[in-house]
């Protein structure tokens, strides 16, 4: 599979020496979706935003889907589309209007309709962002990321504060992007995330990455060094008895 | 369509909902202003109009009692006889507008032909505008006895009796300043609490994940608030000239440039202030700090002509003395563009500083 971004000695430097990036270099594959886990402050947010052209590059180089952003930034963000970590919208403004108006801001045009279909928000069209719930917000923030068609999707922790329900449906969906041919790539706080949508990912601390594999290679690798882990395993989880009380329907 | 193009219009139509949905703006931006001329317009229709002359006449003559009977024919004007002593106390109290003193040779013959004589007027400094236009009321009457008298022909008779200054009174003073106020409230306020509170919430980050320039969404909003506020300003007019007779002595065209030119350096400050601050709690005390010491100073309430000097050389540079001026000397003198220079001037360094400012203290996150 050939790659549609390449990052190589990606760095971040801020005026106060703060090394937010410390020269990480890694590819994603066309068609895939790449994780990127690690703890808070671990650089995922600062990698993101110079791969998208938000932040200044302090120095490597950035290639997605041919154009380097660092010269670029504009092209760049013609061909994407960028989920923030906080997603804000203009007030008193329809799902419908905002979706039409970030379509003309790409020169694309769209049918409102039939895409909040596809997020699962045909009902929601004459709503304002202010009276949708967490997931329906972030669904709608995935929604207007693909007004353009982009060859690439960047959630940044699209599923932090979503109840079990509304992340596992935000799975779906994220799936359903991939399944379009759309590469996806997200950062997140929760494995079983990363493990149930990732073909592969990195995992981030301190500004540098210190693996990525396929989740179930990283595993393997841990097995091989002799890994035992500390509890054993239950055949179930809590959040197994969750989702099996509460079921998997969604409540916003 | 160009790309560019494209996005503006977008963001303009955008902006242009956000705004006209948002009640408690309107509110803001209409019912205030309007409020505030109705109750100066109230307030000067309570008789506030006539101006108080005192008039002393010490004349003996035909022509002076000519003069003082015409003087007490001009329905703007209230006319008191008061000794000079008398007089002077009252204007010292702010009780007159105008002192008129008939000297005692005035019309009289000597040698058979008119005397020489002048008439004296003291007027309050503290308010011009009544003084000076009774004063010019005056020297036309006067000059044009004189004219009879010496048997040239009086052509300037009609301009004598179509002096429109008649009933121009507090409120015809107050409307170009109310209306300034506004524009610079709109300006400042308006622009700086909405454009910031974007940038907190992060909706203006997510326009910079477009590929279109932030700079675009600054031109829309500065659009649909410019549309807004000369919309605000039209209603003004239209309603002060309705309900409380308000009149215009120059042309609208001219009123309404300065008025744009008003509305951009007050958005300039607007977008200076929003595009410094990190959030709605840095905007409030720099806002207050720009706009109250123009609110006072200005002159749009009352003429900075009681100012000790070094306040009123400092005042008049401020960018709303020179929109307030402007639009009252057009408004009630009916001066132009042409005879406007200074202030022309002041605007037009007040816009190049204003968004030089802006461009270079704005952050977009």
């Amino acid at each position: 599979m050939p790659a549609i971004l390449e990052v190589s000695n990606l760095t971040k430097t801020y005026d106060n020496d703060v090394h937010a990036v410390k020269g990480i270099s890694f590819s994603v594959n066309r068609g895939e979706v790449f994780g990127i886990l690690g703890p808070n402050g671990a650089g995922k947010t600062t990698t993101l935003e110079m791969i998208e052209g938000l932040r200044p590059i302090s120095s490597g180089e950035v290639i997605l889907d041919g154009i380097k952003t660092a010269e670029q930034p504009y092209q760049v963000k013609q061909r994407i589309g960028i989920q923030l970590q906080a997603s804000a919208f203009f007030q008193n403004l329809k799902l419908t209007e905002l979706l039409e108006m970030f379509a003309n801001l790409y020169g694309s045009t769209v049918n409102p309709v039939e895409l909040l279909a596809e997020v699962g928000l045909s009902d929601k069209a004459g709503a304002l962002v202010k009276n949708l719930s967490g997931g329906q917000k972030q669904r709608f923030s995935i929604a207007t990321t693909l007004v353009n068609k982009p060859v690439m999707v960047f959630l940044d922790e699209p599923t932090t504060g979503l109840d079990p329900q509304a992340r596992r449906n935000l799975w779906q969906l994220i799936a359903q992007i991939k399944n379009r041919g759309t590469t996806v790539i997200l950062t997140t706080h929760y494995m079983e995330e990363a493990k149930f949508l990732c073909d592969r990912v990195a995992i981030m601390d301190d500004g540098k990455i210190v693996a990525l594999d396929t989740p179930e290679e990283l595993i393997k690798q841990l097995l091989g060094r002799g890994f035992k882990p500390h509890v054993e395993v239950p055949p179930a989880t809590l959040e197994d008895v969750f989702i099996d009380l509460t079921g998997k329907t969604l409540r916003d | 369509m160009n790309q560019n193009t494209r996005s503006f219009l977008a963001l303009t139509k955008a902006s242009m909902k956000m705004y006209y949905r948002n009640k408690g703006a309107i509110i803001f931006s209409l019912l205030i202003p309007v409020a505030l001329l109705s109750i100066f317009g109230f307030l000067s229709k309570g008789g506030g109009n006539s101006i108080k002359i005192s008039l002393t006449n010490h004349g003996t003559s035909e022509v002076s009692k000519q003069f003082a009977e015409k003087l007490k024919s001009i329905r703007a004007f209230k006319v008191v006889e008061l000794t000079e002593e008398e007089a002077d106390i009252e204007l010292g109290k702010g009780m007159l507008d105008l002192e008129v003193i008939v000297p005692e040779n005035f019309g009289a013959i000597e040698n058979g032909k008119p005397g020489s004589s002048s008439i004296r007027t003291k007027f309050n400094n503290a308010k011009p505008q009544s003084g000076q236009i009774a004063n010019l009321v005056i020297i036309e009457m006067v000059s044009d006895i004189d004219r009879k008298l010496t048997d040239s022909p009086a052509v300037l008779d009609v301009k004598s009796e179509g002096v429109t200054t008649n009933n121009l009174g507090y409120f015809d003073f107050i409307l170009p300043g109310i209306l300034s106020m506004t524009i610079m409230q709109l300006g400042i306020f308006g622009v700086a609490f909405s454009f910031v509170a974007l940038k907190a919430s992060g909706a203006l980050r997510r326009i910079q994940a477009t590929p279109v320039h932030p700079i675009y969404f600054v031109f829309a909003q500065a659009s649909v608030r410019l549309l807004v506020t000369l919309a605000v300003a039209s209603v003004l007019i239209v309603f002060g000239t309705y309900l409380f007779n308000f009149h215009m002595m120059g042309n609208y065209f001219n009123f309404a440039i300065i008025c744009v030119v008003g509305i951009l350096i007050f958005l300039g400050i607007g977008f200076a202030i929003a595009g410094w601050a990190k959030d709605e709690t840095q905007v409030a005390p720099v806002a207050n700090l720009i706009q109250l010491p123009m609110l006072l100073l200005s002159g749009i309430f009352f003429p900075r002509d009681g100012f000790p000097s070094w306040l009123k050389s400092i005042t008049d540079y401020f960018p709303l003395t020179y929109v307030s001026h402007a639009l009252r000397k057009i408004a009630n003198e009916g001066l132009t563009l042409v005879d406007l220079p200074v202030d022309l001037i002041g605007m037009g360094v007040w816009l190049v500083l204003v968004y030089v400012l802006a461009v270079s203290v704005f952050r977009w996150e």
